[in-house]
């Protein structure tokens, strides 16, 4: 019984290191977006001022059980995805809950909080929530091929399906890091990272820059609170996801700040480059250079 | 015994009587009439009955005392006395049949139909080669002249044309006996089969004996004259023509067959087969009732001549196979002519008035099935024995094609029951006097008594198996029943069918079991919606459970033929389903086509796999010989048209889709695993070791993961959304092959979570829909929309069944997705794999699009006051979704059985557990964990949602944030309609209609050419005699050639 408490105890203070990293990383990168377009940007707190504004609102509206589900949905969705992440190699303490099932649980679940959020947003009737649905269910199909034949490059790589023995292979130098050792699968699967973040040229789902739309188009109040601090924990795990397949995991919580930054920045730094492209163009990208290499990874292991 | 001297002598005695009542005592005359038919009857049906009971042996008779070669002798032995009943029995019941006609014309037409029938008769018996001339002669004469009854100038003509036809066909026979009597010395056919003579003569002799017979059995294309009376004359002629006619001549070539040698007898095979072929190409465009009955049955003629001809293959066989064609063509055809007296319409659309007539409208499907050559009718077993003497002789291309004529039959054969069973265009009604009925129901009895004989026959010794059959049957004739009391009644036989499962394969053959349960128990669950139905909801019970029985036969089916009988009876009883829909004629029409080329390359794969065995058993399937790869592959493909493999799935979308609300889990939860079963049957006789790398496993991988690619996609696409599951399907189905194809322990693991998965989430799918589709009358989700406030009991169903079907953790779909990917890995099918997994990912475009744009969105106004859905449709869902829990939170509970099902073939143990883990080599998994984890998670976070929001206020859906404006109509707010319209632009040209139109062009090129055969008849009295003349010519020539 104390160990589980333990465990809880942990994990729920990883998950705190997180959600905060994550609140920070996001203030970090709108402030160079916005230098780079020219702009001052937010101060670095605003996340948390926003969050408290968020859960602070005094009345909500709700269009339904589904819609008042969706946000419980996308949450469970990204705290389950952290849960099932080895965090830091080779300390039990923050290796969550990964023994209830490897990479393919985590590959799944991660439809969890999509399917979900996408009902709620369904429910909450707007037009402008469907058509956002429906334009991020379509970039993520494709995008998802290139990720799974990487994936299942590296699981013959590594000859197995758990993350932390994956890390565990890749420990003793960047010599032995997955992007050094399979740079073909690596580049697949960077290349679908860059959609699974959704930045520019990949952001057509949410097109948070002109009028809202996407999926949270309803969302308000601590619902969009609630969205705001999955976003935080998400984005920092599935950054983990690709620290752990590609950049051989964490041994501390320095390294893991320093690493999952660095990786968020890949997509960042692109996203300020490139414009954005709309659905159609972005599933036959994903269909493109990326397939390929994923394809050449795959052929590079027969 | 009365010698059968006295068939002619009453038949001619009477004849010449009835003259003297031709004006004033018709009375006297008709029954002076009936008499002497009745007692034609009488004196064949004694021989019969004589040959079937004592040890009477075959009679010679001889008239005007002397023996042959002076005199004319007639023999009666066996055969003749079943031919002669079956003649005498045709002609009495048309007589009955014709009693109006008798009426009208009075002794004239006795007079000419006494004397048809006796010319038959004598046909049969006579054993004298210008006897058998005469009588021929006498036949034909009498035939023509009942052309006559019908007083239009289409059928004198017809009755002129046969006439002339005939008087040409009895001048080379002439010749021809002139010839045998010079090198045979004598007349006396005994005589003339023993004799060396005519061999030693040369072809000339036997050929002009020979070729007048096959001429007059009609052959293809020198037949124009023959189907022009079919066409134009009264339907009781062509009845005549098809049941009696052929009949004899039939018998008279295979008599005289052996003077032609092995060449006669292969000269008769392959004209048999072109007649068959071309007969039935040319058949397909005909809507001409009659004329689309004479085709047919100048098909069935053919198929008769290809068994006289494979006579020296087919040795005692012979008869056997060649009756049971001609039984059924004669009890079929007579029946279907009569019928179309009945309706006296030209149209085959017109066909749907036997909608009021319902056991008219039995009596016609029956005997369309029944001429199909589908079990469990007599001409089933003849095909069926000839197949498989055909594949044991190594004739593979007659197999091929005997198969194909086959399947070209029932291409218009079941175009025509799909206009008697639906087509509502009738504006006419119609007269069923019981004289003209009673026949057509003798027939009906006959046909099903002999279906007794022939399974007793076969299956004396497990008339067990045939039980559910016979509860079907059963419920054909409780059909006068309410509906309510029938669903009980079937519910509690198939409660003891289960039952029954559970006796005997628990333990036993667990593998057998499981799909019991999906077959029987499934069936249970979907029967419980048909309490909504009020009225008698005629023929559902009798299709339905013939369909189930067909299923559970599959089970129990031990060796090729039972399997092969059960598969076919499942086809008729989902035909019957299908059809029921609004809009299923076409549907119904293209499964039923489908299934039935996919039965017969069954058929033909069966017919190779048991040739060089000792016996038919199921487990020939692990002994192929005879082309052992070419037998695996059309077994597959047979048991692939059922699953909807790529290619063979086009007839699926709209079957499933367009049935009626419970039929459709019915047919695509439970139907469709009948052709996984039949896989996993075959997969298991090709054995784990020589599957490893088996081209067949390996391309049938590939073909399953395109499929999944292919039917996943294309359900994204769909508005309609019972076609959207149905699409899924395919997808689904295209998994569970990949899986099985795999060839692992872990593959059949994965295959085997799919096949319980899909049957009870696409059950629970399709109730679920077909529930919404019940209140709200439409299959368009655009129409539909914001229905979780009206039916949230069917939505929470349908989101269990959905996050199932997707994979999503923590439900059982994901146990699946988990055996699935480290059994791809181990198996090395990376690209394969990945292709399904695409497909996978897919499925969320459809499974989003069906939650959210039925049950999520705009309410429309006319929903308003929409109700849930009926509880006989929720209580199986909710049932399903148990079993699916279950499934999840314990899969131990399923997968360990699963897994020592599958080790009696894949022994290693990929799978082990430990403590409720799942261990591959490569992975792990924790079904309760997860789902503990996850629901503990979800109830925090939703806590926590909670707790930081306050005083929410329930708003309509039409209060939204518009651009500042307020949207005006759901109709215009609903966003559902082409809701993937960019991913229909950048993928849509996949899911283009390849293959379609492919099947298309085979669908048109075949009726084109049907169309271009059927232009040589002309319709031109000199044309059809030079068609003979040239037909005899050029055969003539041929043979020479080839010599």
């Amino acid at each position: 019984m104390e160990n589980i408490a333990a465990k809880l105890l942990w994990t729920f203070l990883g998950l705190l290191i997180v959600l905060n990293w994550g609140m920070l990383k996001t203030s970090i990168v709108r402030k160079i977006v916005a230098r780079v377009g020219g702009r001052y940007g937010i101060r670095w707190y605003q996340p948390w001022i926003n969050l408290i504004k968020l859960y602070g609102t005094r009345g909500q509206l709700s269009h339904g059980v589904m819609f008042y589900l969706g946000p419980v949905f996308r949450i469970a969705g990204g705290v389950g995805l952290f849960l099932f992440m080895p965090l830091i190699f080779g300390d039990p303490r923050w290796s969550n809950f990964a023994f209830a099932g490897d990479l393919i649980l985590l590959l799944y679940f991660k439809f969890f909080g999509m399917l979900g959020m996408a009902l709620g947003a369904g429910e909450g009737g707007h037009p402008y929530s469907a058509i956002g649905v429906s334009r991020g269910l379509s970039q993520y199909t494709t995008v998802e091929i290139p990720f799974t034949l990487g994936i299942i490059a590296l699981a013959v790589q590594y000859d197995t399906l758990s993350l932390t023995e994956m890390v565990a292979a890749q420990q003793g130098g960047i010599a032995n890091w997955t992007i050094v050792t399979n740079p073909i699968a690596s580049a697949a699967l960077l290349f679908s990272m860059l959609g699974i973040f959704m930045h520019a040229p990949f952001d057509l789902v949410k097109a948070p820059n002109e009028i809202p739309i996407g999926p949270p188009t309803e969302y308000h109040g601590s619902y969009l609170g609630v969205l705001r601090t999955n976003a935080a924990i998400m984005h920092i795990t599935e950054a983990v996801l690709f620290m752990n397949l590609l950049f051989g995991g964490a041994n501390n919580w320095i390294e893991l700040i320093i690493k999952t930054f660095l990786i968020y920045f890949i997509t960042v730094f692109i996203g300020v480059v490139f414009p954005r492209f709309r659905i159609e163009q972005s599933v036959r990208f994903f269909l493109g250079v990326p397939l390929i290499l994923g394809i050449l990874a795959i052929i590079l292991i027969m | 015994m009365v010698t059968p001297i006295y068939i002619i002598a009453i038949a001619l005695g009477i004849a010449f009587s009835l003259g003297f009542f031709s004006k004033g005592s018709k009375g006297i005359a008709s029954s002076l009439f009936y008499l002497a038919l009745t007692a034609l009857t009488a004196i064949a049906g004694q021989w019969l009955i004589a040959f079937l009971t004592g040890d009477q042996s075959t009679v010679e008779v001889f008239t005007s005392g002397f023996k042959p070669p002076f005199s004319i002798s007639l023999q009666m032995g066996f055969e003749e006395a079943v031919l002669l009943s079956m003649i005498n029995i045709a002609g009495l019941l048309g007589a009955v049949y014709l009693f109006d006609q008798f009426k009208k014309y009075g002794a004239h037409l006795m007079i000419t139909y006494l004397l048809l029938i006796m010319g038959l008769d004598v046909i049969v018996m006579t054993r004298d080669l210008f006897n058998l001339f005469v009588f021929l002669e006498i036949a034909s004469i009498a035939m023509a002249g009942m052309a006559l009854i019908t007083n239009e100038g289409k059928s004198v003509q017809a009755g002129f044309k046969y006439l002339t036809a005939t008087a040409i066909i009895s001048a080379f026979f002439l010749i021809g006996i002139i010839f045998a009597y010079n090198f045979g010395d004598s007349l006396y056919i005994n005589e003339l089969l023993m004799s060396e003579g005519i061999l030693k003569a040369g072809m000339v002799v036997s050929f002009l004996i020979i070729m007048p017979l096959i001429l007059e059995l009609k052959p293809f294309p020198a037949n124009g004259w023959g189907l022009d009376m079919y066409q134009a004359t009264h339907p009781a002629v062509g009845a005549l023509l098809s049941g009696a006619s052929v009949t004899a001549s039939a018998y008279v070539l295979y008599k005289l067959a052996p003077l032609g040698g092995e060449i006669g007898y292969q000269v008769i095979a392959i004209l048999g087969l072109i007649t068959f072929l071309g007969s039935n190409l040319a058949g397909l465009k005909q809507s001409h009732t009659r004329r689309m009955l004479g085709y047919s049955s100048i098909a069935q003629t053919g198929l008769v001549m290809i068994v006289i001809g494979l006579q020296p293959m087919l040795g005692e066989m012979t008869l056997w196979i060649a009756f049971s064609i001609l039984i059924t063509n004669f009890l079929a055809k007579s029946g279907l002519f009569w019928l179309a007296g009945i309706i006296n319409k030209d149209e085959l659309k017109s066909w749907g008035i036997l909608r009021k007539h319902p056991i008219l409208l039995f009596l016609f499907v029956m005997f369309v099935i029944a001429l199909s050559g589908l079990p469990p009718f007599p001409a089933f077993f003849g095909k069926w024995e000839l197949i498989m003497a055909l594949a044991n002789s190594g004739n593979a291309w007659w197999i091929g094609l005997i198969l194909l004529g086959s399947l070209i039959e029932a291409v218009y054969l079941f175009r025509w029951v799909g206009y008697g069973i639906k087509d509502k265009s009738f504006d006419f009604s119609i007269n069923c006097s019981t004289y003209k009925t009673i026949p057509i129901y003798i027939m009906g009895a006959g046909l099903i008594a002999f279906v007794g004989y022939y399974l007793n026959h076969y299956f004396g010794d497990v008339v067990w198996y045939f039980i559910p059959l016979a509860f079907a049957a059963l419920m054909f004739i409780l059909d006068f029943l309410p509906a309510k009391l029938k669903n009980i009644i079937a519910i509690i036989g198939m409660g003891g069918y289960a039952y029954y499962m559970y006796d005997h394969f628990l333990g036993v053959d667990n593998l057998r079991f499981f799909f019991a349960l999906i077959f029987i128990v499934g069936g249970i669950l979907t029967l419980i919606p048909g309490f909504t139905k009020s009225g008698k909801r005629l023929g559902f019970y009798p299709a339905a459970l013939l369909m189930f029985s067909g299923l559970g036969m599959l089970i129990s089916a031990t060796d090729l033929l039972q399997f092969f009988i059960a598969w076919e009876i499942m086809t008729i009883g989902s035909y019957l389903l299908i059809i029921r829909g609004k809009n299923s004629i076409k549907h119904a029409f293209s499964y039923m086509l489908f299934s039935l080329g996919g039965a017969f390359t069954m058929l033909a794969g069966f017919a190779f796999a048991q040739s060089g065995n000792p016996g038919i058993g199921l487990e020939v399937l692990s002994n192929m010989n005879y082309l052992p790869g070419l037998a695996a592959a059309l077994i597959a493909i047979g048991f692939m048209t059922k699953t909807a493999s790529l290619g063979l799935h086009i007839w699926l979308p709209g079957a499933h889709a367009e049935a009626e609300s419970d039929v459709s889990p019915m047919v695509s939860a439970i139907l469709l695993k009948a052709g996984v079963f039949g896989i996993i049957l075959l997969f298991i006789g090709i054995g784990a070791e020589a599957a490893t790398n088996h081209p067949l496993t390996y391309t049938l991988g590939w073909l399953g993961a395109l499929t999944a690619l292919i039917g996943n996609l294309g359900a994204a696409f769909q508005e309609d959304a019972k076609r959207l599951l149905a699409w899924s399907s395919i997808g689904q189905l295209g998994y569970i092959l990949f899986a099985f194809s795999i060839m692992t322990h872990l593959g059949w693991l994965a295959g085997l979570t799919y096949t319980a998965n899909h049957a009870a989430f696409k059950a629970i799918l399709f109730l679920g829909i077909g529930g919404v589709v019940f209140r709200t009358k439409t299959h368009n989700m655009y129409e539909m929309g914001g229905l979780i406030k009206k039916m949230p009991l069917t939505f929470i169903t349908v989101l269990f069944a959905i996050i199932t079907l997707a994979g999503i953790p923590p439900l059982s779909g994901f146990a699946g997705k988990w055996l699935f990917y480290n059994a791809v890995i181990m198996k090395e099918w990376y690209l394969q794999g990945t292709i399904v997994f695409f497909a996978g990912i897919i499925a969320f475009l459809y499974s989003f699009r069906i939650l959210y744009a039925v049950f999520l969105g705009h309410l429309k106004d006319k929903h308003r006051k929409i109700k849930e859905a009926p509880i006989w449709y929720l209580i199986p869902q909710f049932l399903l979704m148990g079993f699916i829990m279950l499934f999840s939170m314990q899969p131990e509970l399923i997968l360990r059985p699963f897994g020592d099902m599958i080790s009696a073939y894949f022994p290693t143990d990929a799978l082990t557990w430990d403590n409720g883990t799942a261990l591959t080599s490569l992975g792990y998994w924790n079904g309760f964990r997860v789902g503990v984890i996850i629901f503990i998670l979800f109830g925090i976070l939703f806590g926590w949602l909670f707790l930081t929001s306050r005083k929410v206020k329930k708003i309509k859906s039409f209060n939204i944030v518009y651009a500042g404006e307020a949207p005006e109509r759901p109709e215009t707010t609903h966003m559902a309609h082409n809701l993937f319209a960019g991913y229909n632009k950048a993928l849509g040209f996949l899911v283009a209609p390849g293959i379609t139109n492919i099947w298309k062009w085979i669908d048109e090129s075949t009726h084109d050419l049907g169309d271009f055969i059927r232009r040589i008849y002309t319709g031109n009295a000199q044309t059809y005699l030079v068609h003979i003349v040239a037909y005899t010519v050029i055969v003539f020539m041929l043979i020479n050639f080839s010599i």
